[in-house]
């Protein structure tokens, strides 16, 4: 929260705006600093293993979770990975409140890693700010262009999002048509909708509607380990 | 010796001077009738402010859910009210077919007549009411100047269109910037169906608003339907609770006009006791006679106490009503330049209070002076009270006193509910009162010591007037004192007050914030904001970190830890930082010491923490923190707490790091202007928009529009109560001075007989009044800066700056207006020849 207003009602509508202010995680569950463990890439946990980033927004950060380090879907794909023993780590790199100007902005910082695997989560703040659906696919696009261009092999996958149908049949069905569009022209994994099973569910989301519960998260990591066990064991 | 003697002793006693009795009289109503047209205008202005807040809300009640109410709730949420209004509201993307444009828009769906205070302000008026009746919307103005859209144009909504019925410009029970992010759409709730968009998944806020007819008790209700409702994840807001979050100001006000109220009580006092103290002196020579005649001590003081009740009585009872006409004929008088329409009641409440008071306070204050009564011996007549009569001993003296200050104290407490408040202020006027006596009493001695006989005899005179027998230095420096305190106090409180609303008021607040500004786009952005001729009030860059480690340990070895002082909570939560090499305007240190750049590389950064948050957080100056800024590890040190003022419109940060750490970070900026009218909001928004298509803006002109009224509102009820209360007071002040008429008239005919010139008494009056008048009011005025400085500190919580200009004013306006009435008072003397007074008045 930094916005603050002499109305508490204010503030408070003020955070959902900005999606900020809330848990977070720590990135990934055993990790708890990408950027050191980027600046080491030569130890040996990092050294064997390789890495799964997901770039993403509060879903990714695992937003209002009572404790998104275990919680939030990456820490639980780890868990799915861990289990079947796959040479894989996870690296959370969401970011609440983030919409995909931000994440372009961002993505140089985050690069400073080594990646392996490439796991695109934004869009979905642009669409509840209803940004043109043209703007949001160009801010996309040139974190992909980034990824491909630091990390030339990296796997890549995006992750398909939807905006609630209040905002109207033209913007909906524009914004979904962004995530196939992407993944065709760049040759990417494509989930089709992240929050297939949970969006709309009341039980399976906290009081704001947007965000997952734990139990949601569940059903969204199963979502996405549908298309990402493809990826990783082809 | 019967009662019914006593009355017409009591009766005759005042036939001797009619017109003598009539100016202790007026004395009465004039405080009296300050009294109560200061409350009942209180009353009036204070129902005129809880009205206008309820169009914060624009009912009593509103509660809301971000999801459908459940079947079982249904009956709850039916009972509520006496009226009620549902409504649905969500984001939606519009489209305006004429211009082919589409914009993100917050739609309200609503059915009822809501809002019950204040109302939908369209042009034109009607269509607020008529839009509801047919497939017809109300569009927020920048919107429609947007997309160049009038009034029968169409917009569509989800699947239908609905033609634009009028131009939305304010509406009562905005919901805060959620609302304000996108401009505001009314429909008419029926046609929700039929748009196709309330669906699964769907995000759709469900708001209902009661009105009850008949006064009902908010606080009982809500804290019974309370608990129910917050299970359900049911948010509800009554008017006392928006006002509670909406600022210090109705808080303030309330303490501003009970601070108000005690010193028209006060005033009341004052003009009353003078009178009464007067009077009964003057009295002292007749009371010997009838003692010497067979009168008891008690029969005579029963007669004069019978005479003060009646004209205590009287006096208050005119003054109520002169008070109650006032009140309703002022904002008569005042209409064209009040800013808002003032309705007045009579307040039967307030005519009461003055007429109860004006009695009690009449017989309080002449208790100390017919307790003499009981002791004046017949000799009196002979020895004419040459000699004071000497009553300090008299025990019921201080019984009198003591029931005084219970009275003042609990009155007090009738004001302001708080017991240690009305000791306070009870304390406080003891000590004024003390203050003015001490300083009367070093004047007398001063001057008795400094008169010369070498001195003019006119100077001499005049000196000797203020500590002669039959001087009138300590009642006169006592009551022009307080006067002046009263009247110095109210001003500086209230200028202090207003200067607080003035900061808050929105001319100097930005109304609209752009954020998601990117780094690239931060100069450019800031450019176009200029072009356009807008202020760039803020513009802060916004990090988001997040706490790896607090002094050494980590979230895991914390929670392991029984010893760890920091909440373990905070380890969770992501925070959003910004950097820069100073404070801004709102910040103050509290703790610690600021520290704006950062040392060499490996050093401990120095960290700023707003002090609520450290101190919600259980973390101390000097604690290492060790932020995550995604991904790198930046280790800081807590060098200090800041305090930050909330009530304006502004970002404010639980943390600030200095320059030179974070400049690389991954950041976006936010953006603070303020834009003065609607038509060049629309371009400005339209320009950005068009460059920075990421770029967000939230345009709070209309929220401001509703709160900035208030606020002037306020603003202008405190003028309003000071100026006027400053003018009873003035009155008052003269009434009193006036009082002392009589006391120099024997004196000045008799040195008229002597052969004084005209020009040498006016200088004898001039003298004396001068310093009387100028000593008092010097004291008032610095009672008046230690009491509104104690004000300002304990009971509003604000700065104080003494203001010099109008404390000079005061005591140069009171000086001269002090000497100007005691002059008028010996006016009709100077004009007649001496004989003629002599025979007529002595």
């Amino acid at each position: 929260m930094f916005l603050t207003y002499i109305k508490q009602s204010f503030v408070i509508a003020t955070v959902v705006v900005f999606s900020a202010c809330g848990n977070s995680n720590k990135p990934a569950a055993d990790e708890k600093n990408p950027a050191a463990a980027a600046a080491a890439p030569d130890s040996s946990v990092s050294a064997q293993k390789q890495t799964i980033l997901f770039f993403g927004n509060s879903l990714t950060a695992g937003y209002g979770l009572d404790d998104p380090s275990t919680q939030a879907f990456p820490a639980l794909i780890q868990d799915k990975i861990d289990s079947l023993k796959l040479p894989y780590k996870t690296v959370n790199a969401g970011l609440s409140g983030e919409t995909s100007a931000d994440g372009k902005n961002r993505i140089g910082w985050i690069l400073k890693q080594k990646v392996d695997v490439f796991v695109l989560e934004l869009g979905a703040n642009d669409g509840l700010r209803g940004i043109p659906v043209k703007e949001t696919i160009k801010n996309l696009q040139a974190i992909i262009d980034t990824v491909k261009l630091r990390s030339p092999a990296a796997k890549l996958v995006i992750l398909g999002m939807q905006v609630p149908p209040n905002m109207g049949k033209d913007y909906t069905t524009q914004f979904k048509a962004i995530f196939p569009q992407l993944a065709a022209k760049n040759n990417m994994a494509l989930v089709p909708f992240l929050l297939d099973g949970v969006g709309g569910i009341p039980a399976l989301n906290q009081r704001d509607g947007i965000h997952p519960t734990a139990e949601g998260d569940k059903i969204v990591a199963a979502n996405i380990w549908k298309v990402l066990q493809r990826v990783l064991q082809p | 010796m019967s009662p019914g003697w006593l009355f017409k002793m009591a009766l005759r006693d005042s036939r001797k001077n009619r017109s003598r009795l009539l100016l202790f009289i007026s004395s009465v109503i004039f405080g009296i009738a300050a009294l109560v047209a200061i409350y009942s205008f209180g009353y009036d202005l204070q129902k005129n402010i809880n009205d206008q807040a309820a169009e914060l809300i624009g009912a009593d009640l509103a509660i809301s859910s971000g999801n459908p109410i459940d079947k079982k709730l249904q009956p709850l949420i039916d009972s509520l009210g006496d009226r009620k209004s549902m409504q649905q509201s969500f984001a939606s993307m519009a489209l305006f077919p004429k211009s082919n444009g589409t914009r993100l828009v917050n739609v309200r769906a609503l059915q009822g007549a809501f809002p019950y205070y204040g109302s939908l302000e369209t042009t034109p008026v009607q269509a607020a009411s008529t839009f509801r009746t047919g497939q017809q919307a109300l569009v927020d103005a920048t919107l429609m100047l947007q997309f160049n859209a009038v009034v029968g144009d169409s917009i569509k909504i989800g699947d239908i269109s609905f033609k634009i019925a009028g131009v939305l410009n304010k509406a009562p029970g905005q919901t805060g910037i959620s609302s304000s992010v996108a401009p505001v759409v009314y429909i008419p709730l029926q046609y929700m169906p039929q748009t196709g968009l309330a669906k699964t998944g769907s995000r759709i806020e469900y708001s209902y608003f009661y009105k009850y007819d008949k006064p009902v008790d908010m606080t009982a209700l809500v804290k019974s339907i309370g608990p129910r409702l917050e299970k359900d994840d049911i948010r509800y807001e009554t008017v006392a609770m928006r006002k509670e979050n909406t600022g210090r100001f109705f808080g303030d006000l309330t303490r501003f006009l009970s601070l108000v109220g005690f010193i028209a009580l006060l005033l009341g006092c004052v003009g009353v006791a003078s009178a009464m103290q007067v009077y009964i002196k003057e009295k002292i020579s007749s009371i010997a006679i009838m003692r010497c005649l067979g009168v008891t001590g008690t029969k005579a003081f029963l007669i004069y106490l019978i005479q003060i009740i009646c004209i205590g009585f009287v006096g208050s009872v005119i003054g109520a009503f002169a008070g109650s006409f006032i009140q309703t004929v002022l904002p008569l008088v005042m209409k064209d330049f009040l800013p808002f329409e003032i309705k007045t009641t009579i307040s039967w409440l307030a005519i009461g209070q003055g007429i109860a008071l004006g009695i009690i306070i009449s017989i309080l204050f002449a208790l100390l002076p017919l307790l003499s009564i009981r002791k004046i011996s017949p000799l009196f007549t002979l020895r004419m009270s040459y000699e004071q009569v000497n009553t300090a001993k008299d025990p019921l003296r201080w019984l009198v006193y003591l029931l005084i200050i219970a009275f003042i104290a609990g009155f007090t407490f009738l004001q302001l509910q708080s017991i240690a408040g009305s000791l306070f202020f009870t304390l406080g006027l003891l000590a004024a009162f003390f203050v003015l006596t001490v300083v009367a009493w070093l004047l007398m001695w001063f001057v008795r010591l400094l008169v010369r006989n070498s001195w003019s005899y006119i100077a001499r005179q005049g000196f000797a007037n203020l500590y002669r027998p039959n001087n009138q230095t300590i009642i006169l420096i006592v009551s022009i004192g307080l006067s002046t305190a009263f009247i110095c106090t109210l001003f500086f409180v209230q200028d202090i007050l207003t200067k607080q609303l003035i900061i808050s008021g929105s001319a100097n607040q930005s109304n609209m914030i752009l954020f998601d500004i990117q780094t690239s786009q931060e100069k450019a952005l800031a450019g176009v904001t200029r072009q356009y001729g807008l202020p760039v009030i803020q513009q802060v860059p916004i990090i988001t970190v997040h706490i790896d480690e607090i002094n050494g340990k980590t979230k895991a070895e914390a929670e392991k830890d029984t010893t760890f002082r920091p909440r373990r909570w905070i380890y969770n939560s992501e925070l959003r930082v910004t950097y820069r090499d100073s404070l801004t305007s709102s910040e103050k240190i509290t703790r610690g010491k600021w520290i704006g750049r950062a040392g060499p590389p490996g050093a401990l950064v120095p960290v700023s923490l707003d002090e609520r948050f450290a101190q919600g957080n259980n973390i101390q100056i000097g604690d290492t923190i060790v932020f995550n800024v995604q991904g790198t590890d930046v280790a800081t040190r807590v060098a200090s707490f800041r305090s930050v003022e909330w009530n304006r419109v502004q970002t404010n940060f639980r943390c600030v790091f200095p320059a030179g750490v974070l400049e690389d970070a991954p950041q976006f900026h936010v953006l603070l202007t303020r834009v003065p009218s609607k038509e060049l909001s629309v371009k400005y928004q339209q320009a950005v928009v068009r460059q920075f298509p990421n770029v967000s803006i939230i345009d709070l002109a209309l929220v401001l529009a509703i709160l900035d009224e208030l606020l002037s509102k306020i603003g202008y009820v405190i003028h309003f109560m000071a100026a006027f209360s400053i003018i009873t007071g003035l009155v008052v002040l003269i009434a009193s001075v006036r009082i002392s008429k009589y006391q120099r008239i024997q004196e000045s005919v008799l040195l008229r007989t002597l052969g004084a010139t005209r020009r040498q008494i006016l200088a004898i009056t001039s003298l004396e009044y001068f310093f009387l008048g100028s000593l008092s009011a010097l004291t008032g005025i610095v009672i008046a800066v230690i009491g509104s400085w104690l004000l300002a500190k304990y009971s509003f919580h604000l700065p104080y700056v003494v203001n010099a200009i109008p404390a000079v004013i005061t005591f140069v306006a009171i000086a001269v207006l002090t000497v100007v009435i005691g002059l008028l008072n010996s006016n009709g003397i100077l004009n007649k020849p001496p004989l003629e007074v002599l025979r007529k008045d002595v």
